[in-house]
């Protein structure tokens, strides 16, 4: 029952590590048909098997850093998620959000049998070859042979023909001479054309002793390889194999589509519905199959609701954290009816629409220190970041300034983040600003805060932290909702130099709002100037700033806008699009 | 004080700063131009060491050469634990003596290679290579054993020994002459455990571990 080599190109499950090679915050350099892996098991349990390079310099990421949930290129300390393997952070670029595209080839991981079973190709759904059991791995034995070669030595070093069941692929249950007559089954993993490794597992529960039958097998299994390798020897070594580089998906090789207005792209689960805070409902909203896309720290989404409202939430979980998204939202009776419609409404195993997470508040992660400022439901993006800081050790602190200790949201999560949490409970206006007052006095030198929550407590912070001498840059901010009041009387014409169009806009109307009137798409979310997607870069012109997102540098600078909301001073604006 | 005649690149150099780092000794560098200076054959180097060969340790007047004997020397004079070299179990420091031997095998056949890459010398690259895979199955099965029988380290303790630093740097290595460690996984943990030792220093082309946490 020799195997050619045509035979095993064929798509087939074939094991490439015991689940003992993959300890806490290890990576194992695997390989399959010549493909190089980079094998981590995440601290949730998730084994991760990718393409073993980097996606900016090509370096071996079985060298990187597993640290728990993302993957950390030695190299220039790009991060890739747990599951999704996108990438969460650029250290050369620590004021943006990476690209969705980059995103790191991966490819299937099953655990069975003690082993790490992966495939390259299309494979049908995973089955174990042998039934469940206590089997054990024994110790993987590298071979530098054809794996054909190492399966027909296998099977030739049975004892008895009749013992012989070979199991697809490259795999027989046998019995080895030596061995006192037990039966083992051995797969063998091709690792390339001149290589592959013997993995072997057998019953343990049947033997007293497991250290002198894991020995016992390696020796008999050494032997067998120094046979295999010497008549290697005397062939000519095959050539190794290429791998099949597949072109990346569609999704990932193409420019975004263009019509990326609100769109509601991704259908979740409502796995959970609680109350996390007095008058804040928490939702997990988890993938129907597989994982979510990547996000960072700060990201929020677009959730559609069953009233056609769509709304803005955070995403407050941890990095790697995939399977759901968990968002808060407050209960606001006098809101235009988003947070009632969830309240009442939505249930648990509701399916509702989401768009893809989007970051306009990203986190820096190079800071000396975070300084971190809650109020109220404004807890949500700054949780997601104090859980990225904690994973990687960086030294933070979270402020969270609440009404009562009930109105404090996600407190079992709050808690697992220990004493980098301050609370600041039932403080009025002059005690909040006393507090503030104190916090950001200190300015040192690569610190940074982030806040989010009500108008007046971010128009506090920015000014307090403006007098405390910190730069304008060093401090990030993000609003529910634009508190400024929208004046559209305005009339001018705005030139698209990219779409080569010319639009007279009108009193009463948004640039964005008559862009598409015009057939002109372009990214928005909030639609009032408060989450910053709309951001567009001004080429000439003088624009009349409405909205709450940027800071008054940038608003000074005179080369960015929010069209949804902002208008011109100019009669004539130029933008970028 | 410590002298150290060093090379910036040189695996039993670093054998030694990785030493000193983890018993935390303060010591002084003196650079000695290797590779291209070869400043290692030049007559006043030879003075120090008649091989003309790095390391050289001097401390207080006393001049020291060969990694492994130098390593012992730090262990026992500087280490107030006791444990980087134990002298109170004969097995022990025999099984220690067996693994310095060990680590002058990887010299010869790993650091050969890439003395051979790196740095233009003309050794036999294949058979140090193949020379390096042989050694390198034996010290995988050996320690993929140990973990079987709860141990972490190259020899029968709770704890590393000289031996475990004296076999780490050229390994480590063993990629820049061309010597892939894919095949050798209980060796690539062992690795991660070393780098994870307190007072860990890392060199160019020895990178960092992740900080190990307890998983909770």
């Amino acid at each position: 029952m020799t195997q050619t080599m045509t035979d095993i190109r064929h798509p087939a499950w074939h094991p490439i590590a015991s689940s003992e090679d993959l300890p806490f915050r290890h990576v194992y350099h695997g390989q399959l048909l010549g493909q190089e892996f980079a094998v981590w098991r995440a601290d949730d349990g998730n084994v991760n098997v990718w393409e073993n390079r980097c996606l900016h310099r090509g370096v071996r990421l079985s060298i990187g850093l597993n640290e728990g949930a993302e993957l950390k290129c030695q190299y220039h300390g790009w991060r890739y998620a747990n599951r999704s393997a996108g990438c969460t952070y650029i250290p050369a670029h620590p004021a943006d959000a990476p690209a969705r595209r980059i995103t790191n080839r991966t490819f299937p991981a099953v655990e069975s049998l003690g082993l790490v079973w992966s495939a390259m190709g299309d494979v049908t759904p995973f089955a174990p070859p042998l039934p469940e059991g206590n089997w054990m791995p024994l110790r993987p034995l590298p071979v530098n042979a054809r794996p054909g070669a190492v399966l027909a030595a296998l099977t030739a070093a049975r004892e008895a023909e009749s013992d012989v069941e070979s199991l697809p692929p490259l795999g027989a249950r046998l019995v080895l001479t030596g061995v006192d007559g037990r039966a083992a089954v051995f797969f063998v993993q091709p690792v390339d054309s001149g290589r592959a490794v013997i993995r072997g597992v057998v019953e343990a529960e049947s033997w007293d002793d497991q250290l002198s039958l894991l020995r016992l097998f390696n020796e008999r299994l050494s032997t067998l390889r120094r046979q295999v390798e010497a008549e290697m020897a005397l062939e000519e070594a095959p050539e190794p194999l290429v791998p099949v580089y597949e072109p990346v998906s569609l999704e990932l090789a193409t420019m975004p589509d263009l019509r990326f207005g609100r769109q509601a792209k991704l259908r979740v689960r409502v796995a959970r519905k609680w109350q996390a805070g007095a008058d804040v409902t928490g939702l997990e909203l988890a993938a129907l199959e597989g994982h979510l896309p990547t996000f960072q720290p700060g990201a929020h989404l677009d959730l559609f609701l069953p009233n056609g409202l769509i709304r803005q939430y955070s995403i407050t979980n941890g990095p790697g954290e995939l399977l759901s998204y968990t968002v808060g939202v407050k209960r606001e009776p006098d809101s235009r009816g988003g947070s009632v419609a969830i309240a009442d409404e939505l249930r648990e195993g509701d399916v509702v629409a989401i768009s893809e997470p989007r970051n306009n508040f990203p986190l820096r992660r190079d800071a000396t220190r975070t300084i971190l400022i809650a109020g109220g439901i404004g807890i949500t993006p700054l949780l997601a970041m104090a859980k990225t800081l904690a994973s990687s050790r960086l030294p933070f602190e979270l402020h969270v300034f609440a009404r009562s200790p009930e109105h404090v949201a996600f407190p079992e999560a709050l808690d697992k983040l220990g004493e980098s949490v301050v609370p600041h409970i039932g403080l009025d206006p002059a005690g909040t600003a006393a507090e503030i007052e104190q916090l950001v006095s200190g300015y040192g030198f690569a610190r940074h805060l982030y806040v989010c929550g009500p108008g007046p407590m971010l128009d506090l912070v920015r000014r307090r932290t403006a007098e405390a001498g910190w730069p304008e840059e060093a401090v990030h901010f993000e609003y529910f909702k634009n508190v400024n009041e929208i004046d559209l009387s305005s009339t001018f014409t705005v030139e698209l130099a990219r779409s080569a169009l010319t639009l007279a806009i009108p009193s009463g109307k948004s640039i964005l709002e008559v862009m598409r009137e015009n057939g002109v798409d372009a990214p928005s979310s909030c639609e009032q100037g408060a989450c910053g997607t709309c951001l567009t870069t001004v080429l000439e012109g003088i624009p009349d700033h409405q909205d709450v997102y940027l800071n008054d540098t940038e608003r000074r600078s005179n080369s960015c806008m929010m069209t949804c909301v902002s208008r011109a001073k100019s009669d004539r604006l130029v933008l970028d699009i | 004080m410590i002298t150290l005649y060093d090379f910036e690149l040189s695996g039993n150099c670093y054998k030694l700063r990785l030493m000193m780092s983890i018993l935390g000794v303060r010591y002084d560098i003196v650079p000695v131009d290797f590779y291209p200076g070869r400043e290692h054959k030049s007559d006043w180097f030879l003075k120090l060491n008649p091989f003309g060969e790095l390391p050289v340790l001097v401390d207080d007047g006393l001049v020291l050469r060969d990694s492994q004997a130098i390593l012992v020397y730090l262990a026992r004079k500087y280490d107030t634990t006791g444990k980087w070299f134990p002298v109170d179990d004969p097995a022990l420091t025999a099984e220690i003596e067996i693994w310095h031997d060990f680590a002058n095998r990887i010299t010869g056949t790993a650091s050969a290679a890439r003395l051979t890459i790196t740095m233009n010398y003309d050794f036999d690259l294949e058979k140090a290579q193949s020379g390096a895979h042989q050694l390198f199955r034996t010290m995988d099965e050996h320690l993929w054993f140990a973990e079987r029988e709860g141990r972490e380290w190259l020899c029968k303790a709770d704890h590393p020994t000289t031996a475990d630093i004296a076999c780490f740097p050229y390994t480590a290595l063993s990629e820049e002459g061309g010597i892939s460690r894919q095949d050798y996984p209980a060796i690539r943990r062992w690795l991660d455990r070393v780098r994870r030792i307190e007072g860990f220093t890392a060199m160019s082309g020895v990178f960092p571990a992740s900080r190990a946490r307890e998983a909770s």
